[in-house]
């Protein structure tokens, strides 16, 4: 009997216009998000890497000059475009794309493509994730509210559980025909994904596949929920107008009000200091340190030296008190850096688990976490790179300053390297993170979304039990 | 006489229905809610700004204060920056810091205010790469992502919603009812009735919206600029007034209640939510910015270039400057000072080369993008919103080029010095060049937004025309 309703309900819903309009809307738009995802990720991805490997050319074709002066000159690096970045760009535009490492600092990234736009893109790029995330759980609401409330309201409702079908039956039916009809639309869409990443990976993840299948997984979820939830609703209004108004409503404040607000209370909850506060209070530590970070003395620093190869005048030293002396106050700088950024750093990742558990009253908060997280566009795998760079630059520095310091004798300012230092000195090596490790972070929102899919399937359980027939 | 019966029968109609006001009643909270969050970000900018334009006061009366004590005998706080030297007092340690006063209205509109700088810290070594390429704000990249709930979000967004669950109805339910013939038997027009039931409804709606946006002028002092303000009031009614000519066209096609809820929020799916996207992709693929990217190598390759070649770069810049060349050419020997001077400037000139290229190309590509707003009322209405609040590209953009035409104002000033090796004293204190914003005049922003509300204006007149025609066409008996 089941095959029946599921067969009945899927043709059903093939042969109405409006279906087949919505759907073909929504897979155009789907198909047309990735493609341009795609072509766009790619290309971001490649001129990235030229950009990569002429600033690395730049830094080994520098000319002979003092190692220091070599740390001055610094060397950018870029940040990579990850693989499957063109399903989900998240915050990508928001967060910038380049970075210069230099001495002394630690500078922030820049180069937001956001900030190059105009007003208009912020109301939303039309990106395969938004169309999942938005238009899909739409289409679901507009296929299902009246799968039962229709059914009572037309009268047939009665005739169906007169033949002896069980309620549960009939909404298993319901249930499958739908997604049936929807698998019409996702399945290719998902199959269009995969052979584009097959076709050519846009930019280098660890596991990409493995990331792929969850995200779809993840989805999956998401569009369950929100079919277990129309069913509940249908199940329970008693008009078909009533149960539209009603997942019309859950899906305005699911998919536009609740972000909002969620952007507020993280902010009233846990909030950041200004960009001038912040830019001062790291000016001020690097004068004077703070708390038991303080800077280097320079004589003391010499003193120790002196005693420590146990010789009278720093001209004796075999080593150059200058380039110990900057490698010292590089490490005191590092510790304000990792103070000030590891705090702000830190308060980001709160605001981010306040989206996190608002989840719990809209669970696109919850998907678009996993589905950044996933294409590794989030905040976390920015944080990730942005510390891998910042490690490098101070592996940059370490070796600039050792080198000054094992080559020159104390007080030669002529002393110069070459090329063998820069090349000696190795590009960035960026590995992005793990599958298990990105899934760790986010075990809020796989609890979260998790949570919606039950909840919503014993709710629609439970509607549909107490389903009045008419 | 008859409208007023119709209007007092709507008004008790709509206190009857429960559902219309709790929809009425969040409405009113929401935007409530917005307006606190958009005064909460305006004193948080305002705050930033005072301590900015302290910060400035300070640094003068610190180096002033230095100055005056060398002058009396001391000694430099420290000797590799004695301020005396003008490579120091017009240098990072005495910079001054230009900075943009939050727009008039930011708290109806946060607009770009989060996310573009809105200060810049001027010296003689400010330059297109160091300092004009910069974040705005600390902000968390989800939360600029997402954007703000304010006033501006409420209104493109849910605004139209509230309108559609009040109007969908209008006409349909009369005939759906069997009230529609009884109604038209007394002396009104089907027109008539419909626009005494949507005024009514327009004039809750805009109501409710004016009075809590004037409420947050009044609050921040955005009637300081009464042109913005009435710029925003206009653009707001009129896209609710286009949203309810909408809904009395849908109306006039004499189809069911559902059907009419049905298209019209399909019609505001299409209009707010996809098209925007659909044209942001269509920019991007037709008209795509510059790269960046490529921007910050070609500025690399640039400043290479000018420090392989330092030695030549005196004579060319005193062959560029001739007015800057007395106190040079009174000493035999080029100084370092005026050395290094040459080597920066040529570095700047050629960053701003390669940056005027991109920016160029860019300010093309907006030029192209902007012209897809005119497909989608929300996109013209945020636009027009957000710039009368004064916060929008355009406040933003001529912020940056008066901070630009600042930093040669202050190079001006210093470079003489610099280049005939002078020493500068107390007595300039008061004459260095201080940074004052040319606010946009009133009729700025309002020509800017001519075209877009014309263009709204047209629609709205197309739609009601529709609707006028439609309506015209229906009889009681239908």
């Amino acid at each position: 009997m089941t095959r029946h309703i599921i067969r009945k309900e899927f043709s059903d819903l093939v042969r109405d216009g409006r279906f087949r309009w919505c759907s073909l809307l929504v897979g155009a738009l789907l198909l047309v998000s990735l493609g341009h995802g795609w072509v766009q990720a790619r290309q971001a991805q490649q001129e990235r890497a030229a950009a990569q490997a002429t600033a690395r050319d730049h830094w080994e074709s520098q000319g002979e000059k003092n190692p220091h002066s070599a740390a001055h000159y610094g060397v950018y690096v870029f940040k990579p475009r990850l693989a499957l970045s063109f399903v989900d760009e998240g915050v990508d535009p928001y967060t910038g794309t380049s970075v210069w490492l230099e001495a002394h600092r630690q500078n922030d990234f820049l180069l937001r493509p956001a900030q190059d736009a105009t007003a208009a893109q912020r109301i939303g790029a039309l990106t395969a994730a938004q169309v999942l995330q938005h238009l899909v759980p739409l289409l679901i609401i507009l296929l299902t509210f009246g799968a039962l409330a229709g059914e009572r309201e037309n009268g047939t409702l009665r005739q169906l559980l007169a033949t002896g079908v069980g309620r549960r039956e009939l909404a298993w039916g319901k249930a499958l025909g739908i997604s049936g009809a929807l698998a019409l639309l996702l399945v290719p869409a998902a199959a269009v994904g995969a052979a584009a990443l097959v076709v050519g990976s846009p930019g280098p993840a660890a596991s990409p596949f493995a990331r792929g299948t969850v995200l779809a997984v993840v989805y999956l979820g998401y569009f369950g929920a929100f079919l277990a939830l129309s069913l509940a609703v249908s199940a329970w209004a008693r008009s078909g107008r009533t149960a539209l108004v009603v997942l019309l409503a859950v899906w305005v404040v699911n998919g536009l009000v609740a972000p909002r607000v969620a952007v507020d209370l993280s902010k009233w909850l846990h909030p950041t200091p200004s960009a001038f506060e912040f830019a001062r209070t790291v000016e001020r530590e690097m004068a004077t340190g703070v708390e038991d970070i303080l800077p280097p003395d320079r004589a003391a620093s010499t003193e120790r030296l002196l005693r420590e190869y146990g010789v009278e005048s720093v001209d004796e030293l075999p080593v150059n008190d200058v380039g110990v002396y900057l490698q010292e106050s590089e490490e005191f700088g590092n510790r304000i850096f990792d103070r000030n950024y590891g705090a702000l750093w830190d308060a980001f990742e709160r605001q981010g688990a306040v989206h996190e558990a608002l989840a719990v009253i809209a669970p696109l908060l919850a998907v678009r976490t996993l589905s950044m997280a996933l294409a590794g566009t989030d905040v976390e795998q920015h944080r990730h790179f942005a510390t891998a760079a910042e490690e490098y630059r101070r592996d940059v520095m370490r070796r600039m300053n050792g080198d000054m310091a094992a080559n020159s004798p104390s007080g030669d300012f002529s002393y110069t390297a070459g090329r063998e230092l820069w090349e000696a000195t190795p590009p960035l090596s960026y590995a992005a993170p793990t599958l298990g490790w990105v899934l760790g972070n986010r075990a809020l929102s796989l609890l979260v979304l998790g949570g919606w899919l039950v909840g919503t399937i014993l709710a629609a359980a439970a509607r549909v039990r107490r389903a009045e027939v008419g | 006489m008859i409208w007023r019966t119709v209007l007092r029968n709507e008004w008790r109609l709509l206190m009857a229905d429960r559902a219309l006001r709790i929809a009425l009643g969040l409405f009113a909270l929401l935007l409530v809610y917005a307006l606190v969050n958009g005064v909460v970000w305006t004193r948080f900018l305002e705050r930033t700004v005072e301590a900015v334009q302290a910060g400035n006061t300070e640094r003068a009366d610190a180096i002033e204060s230095e100055l005056i004590d060398i002058a009396n005998g001391g000694e430099p706080i420290s000797p590799f920056a004695d301020p005396r030297s003008p490579y120091v007092l017009g240098g990072p340690s005495a910079s001054h810091t230009a900075v943009l006063d939050p727009g008039p209205l930011t708290a109806l509109a946060v607009g770009q205010s989060d996310l573009l700088p809105y200060y810049y810290d001027v010296h003689i070594y400010t330059n297109e790469s160091s300092s004009f390429q910069q974040n705005g704000e600390v902000e968390n990249p989800l939360n600029l992502m997402v954007g703000r709930f304010d006033l501006a979000f409420v209104v493109v967004h849910l605004l139209p919603l509230l309108v559609l669950a009040l109007s969908f109805n209008v006409l349909s339910e009369e005939r759906e009812q069997g009230t529609l013939a009884l109604t038209l038997s007394q002396p009104v027009s089907v027109r008539g009735i419909v626009a005494a039931k949507l005024a009514f409804r327009l004039s809750l709606v805009a109501g409710m919206a004016l009075a809590i946006s004037l409420a947050g002028a009044l609050a921040t002092g955005g009637f300081a600029s009464p042109g913005r303000v009435l710029l925003w009031c206009a653009t707001v009614v009129a896209y609710t007034i286009f949203w309810f000519a909408l809904a009395a066209w849908v109306n006039s096609l004499k189809r069911s209640s559902a059907w009419n809820a049905t298209v019209l929020v399909g019609a505001w799916l299409v209009l707010v939510v996809v098209l925007p996207a659909s044209i942001n992709i269509a920019a991007g693929l037709l008209h795509p910015l510059p790269s960046r990217v490529q921007m910050i190598t070609a500025q690399r390759e640039a400043s290479n270039e000018v420090v392989n070649q330092r030695s030549e770069l005196l004579a060319r810049y005193l062959e560029d400057h001739p007015e800057m060349a007395e106190g040079v050419v009174a000493d035999e020997q080029p100084q370092m000072g005026a050395l290094i001077w040459a080597a920066t400037d040529a570095v700047n000139s050629r960053l701003e080369e390669v940056t005027g290229e991109h920016d160029a190309r860019r300010a093309e590509q907006i030029a192209l993008v902007r012209r897809y707003r005119f497909l989608s009322p929300a996109l013209l209405a945020q636009e027009v919103l957000i710039d009368a609040a004064g916060t929008g590209d355009a406040r933003f953009a001529s912020f940056q080029s008066q901070a630009k035409a600042f930093v040669e104002e202050w190079r001006q000033f210093f470079v003489p010095p610099i280049l005939a090796g002078e020493q500068l004293s107390a007595s300039v204190i008061p004459h260095l060049p201080k940074f004052r914003l040319e606010e946009e005049k009133a009729g700025d922003a309002t020509r800017r937004a001519t075209v877009p509300l014309i263009v709204l204006g047209g629609l709205l007149v197309i739609v009601g025309a529709g609707a006028g025609a439609g309506l015209g066409r229906v009889r009681g008996a239908d």
